[in-house]
């Protein structure tokens, strides 16, 4: 089996007017093995600011710490909240890194920009090549599956109400057809103001 | 010759041309000199020329599998079966998949054999189908020329010595058969390796192993009621599909009673997640 397949997974971003979304799901399992439903794949990089990551489990939590650390250190320095933009490039350097011996782990990136409050969403492969686009990026076992939701259910300048909505159907849809992902679904929509999530309820199966 | 028979819908002894006066008539150079009833068969439907396949497997075994991995893991699916006093109680789940692409979440995974007997279906599901419904046919032809209804053990014979023909070339099947016969409850398991065992509980493809650990726990409350053992069999499937990736859809119940089978219950695991998983 693909090493990327292993363990199962799947994250979705999509922009919407002034506002991001990003959601994937809850499954951590070993081939046909369902270990647990409540794995953590989105992690919290800055205030109006998140990282997704599907592959390989153990590469999703060490690529999310080390990312952590340098992002700690890099606010130090600067004395400020980093942008979306520059993280993506913070991101896309650790992957370089270990180009012939890479983390196999594909990460998401959403957010808004901490002055400007522009929304920012953007995937990257394993091994660091950025895609910044203006609807929807993302990245899993589950990803053609995501792309034909997507593709059918996005519009832009979606209010942060309907955005929840959109990327909740694309999601549990997109999951239902893999066999390796699901399990539950968390969804974290960023405004502005505030970051909301929540758990939806999903097949179990 | 045991395609061609098998396409013409007989098999060698209910052929015409099967030697008069069986087994004086046995021809000496067996299976040399057999007769060979292919004639009206398209060229490319005819067996190789040559003396045709000896029907059994030889004593010391095929090497046709290859030196692989030891265990073949059954494809993707959890089938399991039961014996109680009051029949035989089947439970199926029914997703489909391609790698790990959800083919289908709606694939029916019971075959009738006959009124008074099922057939599950794990591995191929072309294999599955094809030899059930053949054996199907089969036992309806013997059920006509004795009267009398096929036994649970006549039929799973039938089906095992068929695919026995073809070991080692590819099928895959994993089927129990499940009826009730003059002797009462009657569960065999039969595959295209060549077993053929009976037993009074069986869990068949890649997610059986959870649903042993649900199914052996309450196997004996299970022998109180139909009810309860229909229950049992619907948590074990909702508690494999739940764990293992490749089993889920929806949990179908069916039992086999003294007076043929039916379906007791068919429900999406989606529904039952409430009530049998946190």
């Amino acid at each position: 089996m693909s090493i990327l397949a292993c363990n199962g997974g799947a994250v979705l971003a999509m922009r919407g007017r002034g506002c991001v979304a990003i959601a994937a799901d809850r499954r951590f399992g070993i081939q046909a093995q369902t270990v647990s439903t409540d794995c953590q794949r989105i992690f919290p990089m800055g205030q109006r600011l998140l990282l997704g990551l599907a592959g390989l489990a153990t590469d999703v939590q060490s690529v999310a710490q080390r990312l952590k650390f340098r992002l700690n250190l890099y606010e130090l320095k600067e004395g400020r909240q980093i942008k979306p933009q520059t993280f993506m490039s913070m991101v896309s350097n650790l992957l370089y890194e270990r180009r012939f011996g890479p983390y196999y782990a594909e990460p998401v990136i959403a957010g808004l920009d901490p002055v400007s409050l522009e929304p920012f969403i953007c995937s990257l492969d394993l091994i660091g090549c950025p895609m910044v686009t203006q609807d929807f990026v993302l990245s899993g076992t589950c990803s053609e599956q995501m792309y034909g939701m997507c593709e059918s259910l996005w519009e832009p300048d979606m209010e942060p109400e309907h955005l929840f909505e959109t990327i909740s159907q694309a999601m549990l849809n997109a999951v239902d057809r893999d066999a390796i992902s699901g399990m539950g679904v968390v969804v974290h929509v960023i405004e502005k103001d505030k970051i909301t999530t929540r758990t939806l309820k999903a097949r179990m199966d | 010759m045991a395609l061609a028979s098998v396409l013409r819908a007989e098999l060698a002894e209910f052929s015409p041309n099967f030697p008069k006066n069986f087994p004086k008539n046995f021809p000496k150079n067996f299976p040399e000199d057999f007769p060979d009833d292919s004639e009206g068969i398209p060229e490319i439907l005819r067996d190789p020329p040559g003396p045709p396949r000896v029907l059994a497997a030889p004593p010391w075994g095929f090497e046709a599998e290859p030196e692989g991995p030891g265990l073949q893991i059954l494809h993707g699916t959890t089938t399991l079966a039961f014996k109680t006093p009051h029949g035989v109680t089947v439970a199926v789940d029914s997703r489909a998949t391609a790698g790990s692409y959800i083919a289908s979440q709606s694939v029916r995974k019971v075959l009738p054999i006959s009124g008074r007997m099922l057939g599950t279906m794990a591995g191929g599901a072309a294999d599955c189908a094809f030899w059930q419904r053949l054996v199907a046919r089969q036992c309806r032809v013997q059920e006509l020329r004795n009267k009398e209804p096929v036994s649970v053990a006549a039929a799973s014979k039938l089906l095992a010595n068929l695919v026995y023909q073809y070991k080692g070339l590819g099928l895959s099947l994993g089927t129990m058969l499940c009826g009730w016969d003059k002797r009462g409850p009657g569960l065999y398991y039969v595959d295209s390796e060549g077993q053929r065992v009976a037993g009074a509980a069986f869990a068949v493809g890649s997610g059986s192993s959870y649903a042993y650990g649900v199914l052996d726990r309450g196997l004996a409350a299970a022998a109180r009621s139909e009810e309860a053992a229909c229950e049992l069999a619907r948590r074990a499937i909702a508690q494999a599909a739940h764990r293992d990736a490749y089993s889920g859809g929806c949990v179908r119940v069916m039992h086999v009673g003294p007076d043929g089978w039916r379906e007791v219950s068919h429900h999406d695991i989606a529904e039952l997640q409430d009530k049998y998983l946190e």
